[in-house]
């Protein structure tokens, strides 16, 4: 695991004096496609926050594609090949389709441009000059997704990709992620639900109040439902 | 997460309104002959673009990072002094109209990198009270520099004529001013929504730490923000000296109409800061005419009037020239 393109070591991540992550480690490998799982609250969030540096780790390595990156401004983390997908889509409401693509050109050449992004997502070409107010919670999943790629980025932070949206919009979503793990693109995906993610996830970690509890392979656990369960908390049980 | 929203068309009817409003008095009034009245509308329209131009960089500094600048109107007195200084030594008028807001973009951008920006991250009073207590600084260092007094300082020959505008006859300073000051306006539109720079800052004002997220250095984003705000004080502080006189406290004077403007412009608007300053200007203008001794309060009671029927201000909900 030492040409990872994601090591992280002995994460702990504050906020203010409450401590959310305690010795997070995880690592996500080139073209892999990670499962970050877990109940609300438990750290899911903060992790990948933690990872583009938007909410700076208090201890801690960060390495990306070997090069120690905590305590690095987001901006650089970014231009280095991280691409954030955040939850609740975070559009530029008042900007447009193409505007939203625009901003996240920051100069990092490769395979997709913005050209190249609305002809993968048709949709958006559509959609191109709507306000991304104006666009459905599917159409906003699209365009977050587009934005990060136009980035260039070798890994995708995914952040509950599938929140607020209809089964079919869902699968919609889940299959343009598909699409890109098999463009190479490496995922770190955060999910409330769990079998959804697991069905493209290679491995998956669990998160419980702070801590990792799970770290495996995604089919394993896909396979044990009663664990999934257990792990999510779905019902009462210790772990 | 489709949001309806009503208040852009409310917004755009009341822009209607109010434009033609502004149209029908200013046919009436020109109609009527009356060359007082159509000379105090003039006068206040070059009123009302200084107010807007001050208004536009309080707004742009207020809408990205959340800083009530204060010190804004000690930036256009130090501009004003600096050109003072400089003709007075015997350099071109048009020289110093560009250089002397130039110096006080770098002392701008100074003060923005060393004072506030570690305030960026703390509640809007911290930023309030550090530029209010500079504002007061800078006032006794100008009172200490060039004395308590006004000092002269006149437009350049070329400019001190009148031009004949057909109905009327108008001072060619003023008509320079308020072309410079409209092509100012325009030039802030253009940059704000034909450059990638200026889609930059207005996605920074809607969510600024999303930005950075996308590989843009937020930072940078605000330093030229602040330069850009204070670049119009400058100009508009070079011009204002030209008109209204120069003293410590000159600048500061039209600070104030100039957040009366923000307020009735509608915060986090630009296109608000533009409308605001007009009336703003008229107002004033026209109550001069009128009733002298309320000129001075004309302004207030037009924010009283505005905010009770509109408490977000005109056009308080849009974007960006959005």
């Amino acid at each position: 695991m030492s040409s990872a393109l994601l090591e992280v070591e002995n994460l702990n991540t504050n906020y203010g004096k409450i401590s959310i992550l305690r010795d997070v480690s995880l690592t996500v490998g080139a073209g892999e496609v990670v499962a970050l799982l877990g109940l609300n609250g438990a750290g899911k969030t903060t992790t990948l926050r933690s990872i583009l540096g938007l909410t700076p780790p208090r201890s801690g390595s960060i390495r990306f594609e070997g090069q120690e990156v905590a305590g690095r401004a987001p901006y650089q983390i970014a231009r280095l090949g991280v691409g954030y997908v955040p939850e609740g889509r975070r559009m530029f409401k008042d900007l447009t389709t193409i505007e939203n693509l625009q901003l996240a050109e920051n100069g990092r050449a490769g395979e997709w441009t913005i050209a190249r992004v609305l002809e993968h997502l048709p949709k958006l070409a559509e959609l191109r000059n709507r306000k991304a107010g104006r666009l459905s919670g599917g159409e906003q999943e699209m365009l977050a997704i587009g934005r990060a790629l136009v980035s260039n980025p070798r890994l995708l932070l995914v952040d509950e990709p599938s929140q607020g949206l209809g089964p079919l919009i869902v699968e919609e979503v889940y299959k343009i992620l598909g699409e890109l793990k098999a463009h190479g693109v490496a995922i770190l995906l955060v999910e409330q639900n769990a079998l959804l993610a697991l069905k493209i996830a290679d491995r998956a970690y669990v998160l419980d109040c702070c801590k990792l509890v799970y770290s495996g392979s995604a089919a394993d656990l896909r396979a044990d439902r009663e664990r999934v369960r257990t792990l999510m908390g779905l019902t009462e049980v210790t772990v | 997460m489709q949001t309806a929203r009503p208040g852009s068309t409310i917004a755009l009817r009341l822009a209607a309104i109010v434009v033609g409003l502004g149209a029908l008095l200013a046919i009436v009034f020109l109609l009527s002959k009356n060359g007082q009245v159509s000379t105090q509308l003039f006068n206040g329209l070059v009123l009302g673009a200084f107010y807007a131009i001050v208004a536009l960089g309080l707004s742009l500094i207020m809408n990205l990072t959340g800083t009530i600048n204060m010190a804004h109107g000690s930036f256009m007195t130090l501009s004003g002094y600096l050109a003072f200084a400089m003709v007075s030594r015997g350099t071109n008028f048009w020289f110093a109209l560009i250089v002397a807001p130039l110096m006080t973009v770098i002392v701008g951008v100074l003060v923005e990198r060393t004072l506030i920006r570690p305030l960026y991250q703390k509640e809007p009073i911290y930023s309030l009270l550090l530029t209010f207590g500079l504002s007061l600084m800078a006032e006794e260092i100008y009172h200490i520099i060039w004395g308590a007094n006004g000092v002269p300082f006149s437009p350049p020959p070329s400019l001190a004529g009148t031009v004949g505008l057909g109905f009327m006859s108008f001072p060619a300073f003023r008509l320079f001013i308020a072309l410079v000051l409209l092509l100012m306006i325009a030039a802030i539109a253009l940059f704000l929504t034909r450059t990638r720079f200026g889609l930059r800052l207005r996605a920074a004002v809607q969510d600024s730490e999303m930005i950075a997220a996308l590989g843009t250095n937020t930072q940078v984003l605000y330093m030229v923000n602040f330069a850009l705000g204070i670049f119009l004080a400058g100009v508009a502080g070079v011009l204002a000296a030209g008109l209204l006189g120069l003293n410590p406290t000159s600048g500061n004077t039209l600070l104030m109409p100039a957040f009366v403007t923000v307020i009735i412009g509608g915060m986090g608007s630009l296109f608000g800061s533009i409308v605001g300053g007009v009336l703003v200007g008229l107002a004033t203008s026209l109550t001069t005419l009128w009733i002298p001794a309320a000129s001075e309060v004309a302004m207030y009671a037009l924010m009283a009037i505005v905010l009770t029927i509109r408490p977000r201000g005109l056009f308080g909900e849009e974007g960006l020239f959005g």
